[in-house]
C-alpha cells in the first residue's frame, strides 16, 4: 500500500522534503508518529491533515495510492 | 446563479491594476448590474524584530484551495443574491505595495455586494490552503500566519 504525502509552507521548510511516498502506513496517527520520528522538528510544529484534499479531525484510515497533506496556520490574503 | 466549473484564482505574481481595470471594464455590459464591491489586498511593509518586510512570497495546495474555493463560492452565491463573483490570488513574489489578493462582488444592489464581498474575504483568509513568507529587506524571512 502506497500513501502519498504533502508537506507545505514551513513544514516543508524545516524537514527539506515536500513530497514523500510511503509504504505499509495505516492511519494518518501512525503516518505522523513515524514522519516525527524521520524530521523531529515537526513534533514542534502546528498543522492539520487533509486526507485526498479533505481536512479531517480523528484518526483516520489510509488506502493505497492516497493523498495526505500536512497544513501549516493558512496565511493567505 | 451558480457556477459548477472549478476555477482557477491564482496568478504568478501581483495584481495589477490593469488587470483590475479590465476586469471592471468587463462589466459594463452587464446592465442589471447596480453595484459593485471590490476588495484588495495589499502588502504591507510590516516591520518586525527591526526587520522590515520588502515581500511575500506565496506558495499554495493549489488543487485543494481551487477545490475549497468552489465550495466557498457556491455557498455564497446560494446566500447571497449576486451578479457575478470574481476572486483571483497572487503566487510567487509579491512586493510591499502591490496586490496580492482581488476580490470582486457585483449585484443588482448594493448590500448583496458589500455583505458577500466581505464574507469572501474572511472566508479566504481562513479556509484556503495558502502560505505567505515574508522576505525582509535584509534577506532573512519568517512564515507569515493569519491573525
Amino acid at each position: 500500500m502506497k500513501v502519498h504525502i504533502m508537506l507545505f509552507g514551513q513544514l516543508a521548510d524545516i524537514t527539506g522534503v515536500d513530497k514523500i511516498t510511503v509504504e505499509n502506513t495505516l492511519d494518518t496517527d501512525s503516518m505522523v508518529k513515524s514522519l516525527q520520528n524521520t524530521y523531529p522538528s515537526l513534533t514542534q510544529s502546528t498543522f492539520v491533515i487533509a486526507v485526498d484534499k479533505k481536512i479531517i479531525s480523528a484518526n483516520t484510515l489510509l488506502t493505497d495510492q492516497c493523498t495526505v497533506a500536512l497544513l501549516p496556520p493558512f496565511s493567505g490574503g | 446563479m451558480t457556477e459548477k466549473k472549478i476555477k482557477n484564482i491564482f496568478i504568478a505574481g501581483p495584481v495589477t491594476a490593469d488587470f483590475i481595470g479590465k476586469s471592471i471594464q468587463n462589466h459594463s455590459s452587464k446592465k442589471d448590474i447596480g453595484g459593485h464591491s471590490i476588495f484588495l489586498g495589499q502588502i504591507r511593509a510590516d516591520k518586525i524584530d527591526g526587520k522590515e518586510v520588502a515581500a511575500i512570497e506565496y506558495t499554495c495546495y493549489e488543487e485543494m484551495a481551487n477545490e475549497k474555493m468552489h465550495e466557498i463560492r457556491e455557498a455564497i452565491f446560494a446566500k447571497y443574491n449576486l451578479t457575478c463573483m470574481h476572486v483571483y490570488h497572487s503566487l510567487g513574489k509579491v512586493a510591499t505595495g502591490e496586490i496580492s489578493l482581488f476580490v470582486f462582488t457585483s449585484s443588482k444592489h448594493r448590500k448583496a455586494a458589500i455583505n458577500a464581498c466581505e464574507e469572501l474575504v474572511e472566508n479566504i483568509k481562513s479556509s484556503l490552503p495558502i502560505w505567505g513568507k515574508e522576505l525582509f529587506t535584509n534577506e532573512t524571512y519568517q512564515w507569515k500566519e493569519n491573525k
